[in-house]
């Protein structure tokens, strides 16, 4: 199934070079959970915030058709 | 005295006589600093009573022990007065380069009382001080004034003033140092032009006398070296984007204001952010004194209508000059904060001002004939045009310089007004985020972010993630980042720094390494729980000053739109602020009555009146 990864802040320096956007879509195995996508992301976890469709997702918790997961570095201000 | 300067300077408009005066060292320690000592000196010796535009009204510049001091970020300075806009107080805060230059003349503290007969400056040099005639800059921009004052005082000296707003008294009027540095809100400008001040320019070379230099000086080089570890990791957002990196988070969590707040969901959002804007008008960034940060912006906008260089935007001004008027040509933003700053108006106040005239108009509401022109959504040269009417008092102009709730109750409809106290909301919608509901509507100074921005947790993770559409965590919540920001601010700290590198290390949002500094400082006997006890003393004498000006839990209130209509999509979909649930909490946690008023035992506890 397609979801769609969205990269927010510095993250952006991450997305695939050819991604004029912040997002792309990408093919994950059907009932992909959460945490398995984020293992193959080269961004680090420890200092980012994950939302799945702009609210934080429960641990485990399975993707759906045309989630949107998105992360953004935990810095703040403005 | 160590940190502190322990001298203020007292400026009396109307007879232009101007004295100096010692600091009580203990009231010194027990209101730490710049907001604190401000509220205890008008507290003690004004009635909160007057009307902010008389000469009874009382004006403070206030440094923290820590303004130009080693500590990243100090630099530093609030405003303090009863505002305009509010009736409440205001607690205006900028950094740049001014408070550094102010804090070096050896004063803490400028309190400027009365009004003078004509225009004047001032001028303070070290230990010499005048008051000087300002009729030649009065009716000029901030950028003329700055300019022509640097020129016939000193150019190592550093200016704040007002611009034409400010002079013709605009409750959304702001204070600029450095040209594009505002102490905006709250409408601090308009005490200043009601005083006839023009300027205050300064020049010092005194060193800040610190107990423990050495202590002090590795500590900073401490946190100095964890900011460059992550510039050099690649981990700089603010510097490489700015606060204009925000527009898309706060979008993808339902709360980017949008349409005079009537959404949180911005189609335009990515058009108005940090990337666009590096990618169009980008020169460099820009740092404050003594920050290894540089969230600042120069920018250069070439375009045959919105043209012209200057600093900012930043992340608030996109949200209210940009998004909540419906605008996501960033080239219109980018001049629209030019000529805020140019003729001295708060980007915020204007912005969402703007935003609900929009909504009024095409609701039919405002007729096309008052406004000479029509004022739709989405309209980025109306935005300009309205700025610049609004900055002169022009034509339609004057009632945005009033602020929404004045603009919309004039046209019989208050309801339309985003604001809190009167004052204009931030770029957050409440509705999903919900501490900022609830700061929003008991903030001591109206809506305002840096009254103790629970953002930094709902939305950003920082220290740690939480979920901003719960409410029963808030009041406590709410509780904890008013004291803690009031202490940032009465130390003369920047927020972006201190919450994420003073506040922890171990990502406990706990004052660890403030409560260090301001001990390496002033050597007064700070640990952490004698200096979150100040943040709450002065917190509380802040209230106090809002009860005797007869400010009670009506006030402490929000749009009906924030408390009854759901927010129509998005992910904070459905959601209201549950402002009813969390307010009997808050007030319980803070020691207040069901009125909101600090209990007698309370003010025990604080050693208050
Ligand atoms: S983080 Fe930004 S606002 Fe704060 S001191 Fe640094 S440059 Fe100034």
């Amino acid at each position: 199934m397609k979801i769609r990864i969205k990269l927010l802040a510095h993250y952006q320096q991450y997305l695939p070079p050819d991604c004029s956007s912040s997002s792309y879509e990408t093919e994950v195995p059907p009932d992909a959970r959460v945490e398995d996508v984020l293992a193959g992301l080269p961004v680090p976890l420890e200092e980012s915030v994950v939302l799945v469709n702009g609210r934080t997702p429960q641990p485990g918790q399975v993707l759906r058709e045309g989630d949107v997961l998105c992360l953004f570095p935990a810095i703040g201000g403005g | 005295m160590y940190g502190w300067n322990g001298r203020i300077l007292r400026v009396n408009l109307t007879t232009g006589e101007t004295s100096v005066e010692e600091v009580d060292p203990r009231m010194a320690r027990d209101f730490i600093g710049g907001r604190g000592w401000a509220i205890r000196y008008l507290y003690d010796e004004m009635d909160p009573q007057v009307d902010p535009l008389s000469p009874e009204n009382k004006l403070v510049f206030a440094t923290g022990p820590l303004t130009a001091t080693p500590v990243p970020t100090g630099n530093r300075y609030m405003v303090v007065t009863k505002s305009p806009l509010t009736g409440a107080l205001s607690c205006s805060n900028s950094g740049g380069f001014f408070p550094t230059e102010m804090k070096r003349t050896g004063f803490d503290l400028f309190i400027f009382e009365g009004r003078a007969e004509r225009p004047v400056y001032l001028w303070v040099n070290d230990d010499r001080v005048e008051i000087r005639p300002a009729d030649h800059v009065w009716g000029r921009t901030v950028f003329e004034t700055e300019d022509m004052l640097r020129a016939e005082t000193d150019p190592r000296a550093r200016v704040a003033c007002i611009g034409p707003a400010g002079e013709r008294l605009a409750p959304i009027a702001a204070i600029l140092n450095e040209k594009h540095r505002a102490a905006a809100r709250s409408g601090v400008g308009a005490v200043m032009g009601s005083k006839n001040l023009k300027a205050v320019v300064v020049r010092g070379t005194r060193r800040v006398p610190l107990a423990h230099p050495k202590e002090l000086k590795a500590l900073a080089d401490q946190v100095v070296e964890e900011v460059k570890q992550a510039v050099a990791a690649g981990k700089a957002t603010l510097r490489t984007y700015g606060t204009a990196y925000v527009p898309p988070v706060t979008n993808e969590v339902g709360i980017l204001p949008t349409y005079n707040f009537r959404t949180g969901v911005f189609a335009g959002a990515e058009a108005i952010s940090g990337r666009t804007l590096n990618q169009k008008y980008l020169i460099r960034p820009k740092a404050c004194y003594g920050c290894p940060i540089a969230c600042g912006r120069v920018t250069r906008v070439e375009d045959p209508v919105f043209g012209g260089e200057g600093e900012g935007p930043e992340y608030e001004t996109i949200g209210s000059l940009g998004s909540a008027c419906g605008v996501d040509n960033l080239a219109a933003i980018t001049k629209a904060n030019y000529i805020c700053n140019e003729l001295g108006l708060d980007t915020i106040s204007a912005g969402v001002t703007i935003a609900c005239a929009m909504e009024m108009y095409e609701l039919g509401l405002i007729p096309e004939s008052d406004i000479g022109r029509p004022l739709r959504f989405g309209d980025g040269e109306a935005v300009v045009e309205m700025v610049r009417l609004a900055g002169l008092r022009e034509g339609f102009g004057d009632l945005i310089a009033q602020g929404s709730y004045r603009l919309a109750s004039h046209y019989g409809h208050p309801e339309y007004s985003m604001s809190a106290k009167k004052q204009e909301f931030p770029a957050y919608d409440p509705r999903g985020a919900k501490g900022m509901g609830l700061l929003y509507a008991t903030s001591n100074i109206g809506a305002s972010h840096m009254a103790g921005d629970t953002a930094y947790m709902e939305v950003f993770g920082v220290p740690k993630k939480v979920d901003p559409l719960s409410w029963e965590d808030k009041p406590r919540l709410v509780k904890y980042f008013e004291d803690i920001f009031t202490i940032i601010d009465a130390a003369g700290l920047c927020v972006f720094l201190s919450i994420r590198y003073l506040f922890e290390p171990t990502y406990n949002v706990e004052p660890v390494r403030i409560s260090r500094l301001m001990e390496y400082a002033t050597g007064a006997g700070y640990d952490e729980e004698t200096l979150l006890k100040a943040g709450e003393r002065v917190y509380n004498l802040e209230r106090m000053f809002l009860v005797r000006a007869g400010f009670s839990r009506a006030d402490d209130t929000l749009p009906p739109r924030m408390l009854h209509e759901p927010m129509p999509e998005g992910p904070a979909k459905g959601h209201v602020v549950e402002l009813d649930r969390m307010l009997p909490e808050y007030y319980r946690l803070r020691g207040w009555d069901e009125n909101g008023v600090p209990t007698p035992e309370k003010r025990a506890e604080l050693g208050l009146p």
